[in-house]
């Protein structure tokens, strides 16, 4: 009791009110959008947020160590909810990614982020290298990261394949390294770069890309939703054209305006006030994220705190910066912002873990 | 448990740590900066490609004037057209969507292929922009095309108004036709927004485009990414300008063009390939027909021009796209009237003078040839003109030198266009002494005025010029603009404005003059002996009238079929005249290139037309004689 109290006390209300903040703005936005198509998705957003908030409280009470006991059951689970989803998932647009359970469907690729999250963290814990690890020490690493990218690159989803490839990258850069293996792994990111394009990529795949490079490539596919989502933007001009104004999203000349495109009709309809505003959210829930990992009292804590962190940047990142038209488009969704159950789901955990280890963390 | 890391290392993971917010923070300043550069730098761009994306103009086609004779019968009006179209991001099923238009608009396997690629070629917003693929289905197949429309998504039917000459050929070159707007002209008009827009191309059509053509209306209306549209409250408050602006339907020409008058001046021509007649009331300076040889069908040259027409008409060697009635020609002896009137009014001769025509004449080195080798011995006045007698005209010449009778040549009206400002109307050329310094080789030699008396030399007058100038004969001395719009009505038949006659100038000779030379047109048609122009007579009625043969020094010889080149050897043949002489109401101009002499060619037409004339339009005769039917046979080519 006195110790629950004490956590109480301690607890970081900032990283909550952020989330917060970002899951009404995401309501509000959600219930713009469904204007015109006149479906309720923002009401099951909200239903999933609510869900999603007694998720983090769960997360936020057990005290996250059990978890490094659990993660490799937790990553064993993962691998084979992404195995069974290539032969009895739903295909929708020709990738089959969801389990369909009638009114609610579930993305083992959101959830297995965390997964990959707490395992890799197990790992560093369970493997010090005070002096730096080397590329040797690494192969486990590789090895955890390989198995669910290589499963759901089947599926095909390039987007959360890169998103777990991002998040290992930002765990080992929380790391010392040897030097010779930095330079040795760069040199590695280079020349693999052609082979991924030639080998792992597909044709739609490497068009989003060209598209960006030349907006001529494909005008009525990609290339046609990147041209919308810009066009979306800029026409939002400082202030916006008010709260469901936005004729992009109306007219249904901008595709996927609940998931992928979510945040163009935020900036068109709110401005460079609104999404600007968006974005420093964002950016405080990453720096903030990234001090909690600074002060974890123990490695474990640390790297899960950096992995919460990476998640949510790199999302950010793909999705902004696509919506942006600075990155090619690939379907990876805004955290909190775009419709999906699993995505809320996924986050709300990753903050319910944050806060735990923020209570828990040490007294410096 | 894991470690507790209260070590040394736990500062290089709060090292790393601060490192990696400062690449955060780095990311996120770029996506800020980016998001004002989309917003502030290019927010204006963006939001017109976003208005674009759902405001659509659309033009709403203002309905054409008709044009009607002056019975009221319709020359030129509107009709429904159905053009088909295909929208590209509607067609699910390509192949059956050929198979079915094969069928329907009977395509070869050519027009197929191309179909196909106009079909497949339009990417992103494009394809949801309707191609026409077909203008103005024919009637039969438009059934055909309605139930292949139900079956098959991606195809739809619009109807526009189609251009309509119920005339057809009669009159083509005077009504005009339309064509397809040039971009600077659609640039100029302003109407960017409709793609098809027609503009009168030829004839009335072209030379009243503005009031028949009415203005176009257009409409904004709001679309979704379908082009559908949509009445969402909050796209349309978007649409902050006018959204609807009603076309204004164009005005209706009624002309003082007679359509039954058109189809006897068709039918007199019809043994020739080449030539004009033009009909016009003294009185009033109206025309009651004109016609131009060649002619060509209006309703093809407005709609879908088969290959083979246009081709057909490129090459045919007679230039049935050339209006003959305002394109000027060598009018020989049907000029003489000026340089005896010049005569007259200058006190040279009296109407009884009597002047020595022998066959040729002796001027400087050159002997100047009358048409009768024979010649004619002394002739007045009336009897020169009667018989054509050059000589005495090229005596006449030679005392009035060039410029004076050019002066009498401009009253007529000559060397300048009349005003009926169509089809590129020629001024003609009436030469002077100053011309020819300026654009004969040699410069002004004093023989050219004996030329240009008879009507040679480098003299051109358009058909239309001669009817008027014979009209300001007929009629004492006025010479009238040509009068062919008599109203302009609006679309409910209320009228807009009216055109009665317009006076351009007066002869200013004296009635003894003028009478002396009708006397001697009359003689030219009615004197048994020496007139030139009999064939022309209609007994029991006076006409008047002068015939032209004109030598035509065609020196280009170009590879031509032996009828084209027999036809270019020629000369051209005229004959300009009027009844009844004792009140003149029709001025006829009967003008037929390399159509031979004007005494027996041209001469019999004028009869031809000024009987049908009397017999179907109104009577202009009053005597039994001249209406009694007159036999086909008599109407023969060299018939007596």
């Amino acid at each position: 009791m006195n110790r629950a109290m004490a956590g109480v006390a301690r607890l970081d209300w900032s990283l909550i009110v952020l989330v917060l903040l970002l899951g009404a703005v995401g309501v509000l936005n959600l219930q713009s959008t469904s204007m015109s198509s006149g479906s309720n998705i923002h009401m099951k957003q909200f239903y999933w947020l609510i869900v999603g908030a007694f998720a983090m409280i769960a997360t936020a009470v057990v005290d996250y160590r059990h978890l490094d006991r659990l993660s490799p059951f937790l990553y064993g689970g993962a691998v084979v909810l992404l195995a069974l989803v290539l032969g009895i998932g739903k295909e929708i647009n020709g990738s089959r990614r969801w389990f369909d359970f009638g009114p609610v469907s579930v993305q083992p690729s959101e959830l297995s982020k965390l997964a990959v999250i707490a395992m890799l963290a197990s790992w560093f814990n369970r493997v010090p290298r005070p002096a730096g690890y080397t590329l040797r020490d690494l192969m486990p690493v590789a090895g955890i990261l390989a198995m669910p990218m290589f499963l759901i690159l089947q599926e095909p989803d390039l987007g959360h394949t890169l998103m777990l490839m991002f998040i290992g990258f930002s765990m080992l850069a929380y790391e010392k390294f040897d030097r010779r293996s930095s330079v040795t792994l760069l040199t590695a990111a280079v020349i693999a770069t052609p082979l991924m394009w030639r080998f792992v990529l597909r044709d739609y795949q490497k068009d989003r890309i060209l598209t960006l490079l030349d907006g001529e490539v494909d005008r009525l596919g990609a290339g046609w939703h990147a041209l919308q989502a810009r066009v979306a933007v800029g026409s939002g001009g400082i202030f916006g054209k008010g709260h469901g104004l936005g004729t992009q999203v109306a007219g249904g000349f901008l595709p996927e305006n609940h998931t992928d495109f979510v945040f163009a009709n935020l900036a068109e309809e709110h401005g460079l006030i609104g999404a600007g505003s968006v974005l420093l959210v964002y950016l405080l829930l990453v720096v903030g994220a990234l001090r909690v990992a600074s002060h974890a009292r123990d490695k474990f804590g640390g790297h899960v705190a950096v992995g919460v962190a990476a998640l949510i940047f790199w999302q950010v990142f793909m999705n902004i910066g696509m919506v942006l038209n600075l990155l090619p488009v690939t379907g990876v969704t805004l955290p909190l912002m775009s419709y999906g159950g699993s995505s809320v789901l996924t986050v709300m955990v990753a903050i319910g873990l944050l806060v735990n280890i923020n209570v828990r963390r040490t007294v410096f | 448990m894991s470690d507790v890391y209260l070590d040394s290392s736990a500062l290089g993971y709060r090292l790393r740590a601060r490192r990696l917010m400062v690449v955060v923070g780095l990311v996120f300043a770029v996506f800020i900066g980016r998001l004002a550069q989309l917003q502030v730098l290019d927010g204006g761009d963006m939001s017109q490609a976003s208005q674009a994306n759902f405001i659509r103009p659309e033009a709403l086609p203002a309905d054409r004037g008709n044009i009607f004779d002056r019975q009221a019968r319709p020359l030129a009006q509107n009709r429904a057209a159905y053009d088909l179209y295909v929208t590209p991001s509607q067609v699910k099923d390509l192949p059956a969507l050929l198979d079915g238009l094969e069928e329907v608009l009977e395509l070869d396997s050519l027009d197929l292929e191309r179909l196909r690629e106009k079909i497949q070629e339009p990417r992103g917003i494009a394809r949801y922009q309707p191609i026409r693929v077909r203008r103005d289905i024919d009637r039969g197949h438009v059934a055909r095309a309605q139930s292949l429309r139900a079956q098959i998504d991606g195809l739809s039917i619009k109807v526009e108004q189609q251009r309509m000459y119920p005339e057809a050929r009669i009159g083509a070159h005077l009504i005009g036709y339309m064509g397809r707007m040039r971009p600077e002209e659609v640039e100029s008009v302003g109407v960017s927004v409709r793609p098809n827009a027609m503009t009168g191309r030829f004839g009335l059509e072209s030379r009243f485009d503005g009031l028949l053509a009415g203005r176009d209306g257009y409409e904004k209306y709001v679309v979704n990414a379908r082009g559908a549209k949509a009445a969402d409250q909050r796209a349309l408050a978007a649409v902050d300008e006018v959204v609807h602006e009603p076309a204004v339907p164009g005005n209706d020409l009624v002309l003082t063009i007679d359509a039954e008058v058109q189809r006897i001046l068709v039918s007199a021509l019809s043994r020739y390939e080449s030539g004009s007649i033009v009909l016009v009331d003294p009185r009033d300076g109206s025309i009651l027909g004109m016609v131009s040889k060649p002619d060509f069908d209006p309703n093809q040259w407005s709609g879908r021009l088969p290959p083979e027409v246009y081709q057909e008409v490129v090459e045919n060697p007679f230039k049935p796209m050339i209006d003959k009635s305002v394109h000027s020609f060598f009018p020989g002896s049907v000029y003489k009237v000026v340089t005896a009137l010049a005569a007259l009014e200058e006190g040279l001769i009296e109407p009884e003078t009597e002047v020595d025509s022998p066959g040729t004449y002796d001027f400087g080195n050159r002997i100047f040839h009358c048409h009768k080798l024979s010649g004619h011995g002394k002739v007045s006045l009336t009897a020169a003109l009667a018989a054509s007698a050059d000589v005495y005209f090229y005596k006449l010449g030679e005392r009035l030198g060039i410029d004076t009778p050019a002066t009498y040549a401009q009253r007529f009206g000559f060397g300048r266009i009349s005003g009926l400002d169509i089809n590129g109307e020629s001024p003609g050329l009436v030469p002077t002494r100053q011309w020819h310094e300026e654009h004969t080789s040699n410069g002004y030699q004093f023989g050219l005025a004996l030329s240009t008396a008879i009507g040679q030399g480098d003299v051109r007058t358009t058909p239309v010029q001669m009817a008027l100038a014979y009209a300001a004969l007929a009629n004492g001395g006025t010479l009238y603009a040509p009068r062919i719009v008599s109203r302009v009505q609006s679309p409910d038949g209320k009228t807009v404005a009216a055109y009665g006659p317009q006076i351009v100038g007066r002869l200013g000779a004296d009635p003894v003059h003028l009478a002396a030379i009708v006397e001697g047109l009359e003689r030219a048609v009615s004197d048994t002996e020496i007139g030139t122009g009999l064939l022309a007579g209609i007994p029991g009625a006076r006409v008047a009238g002068k015939t032209g043969t004109a030598q035509v020094r065609d020196i280009e010889r170009l590879r031509f079929t032996d009828k084209v080149k027999d036809f270019r050897e020629r000369d051209h043949a005229w004959f300009a005249g009027f009844a009844p002489v004792e009140s003149p109401r029709l001025v006829v101009v009967v003008f037929l290139e390399h159509g031979g002499t004007g005494g027996k060619e041209a001469a019999p037409v004028a009869r031809q037309v000024m009987q049908a004339y009397n017999e179907r339009i109104e009577p202009i005769f009053n005597t039994q004689a001249a209406n009694r039917h007159v036999p086909r046979r008599r109407l023969e080519r060299g018939a007596p």
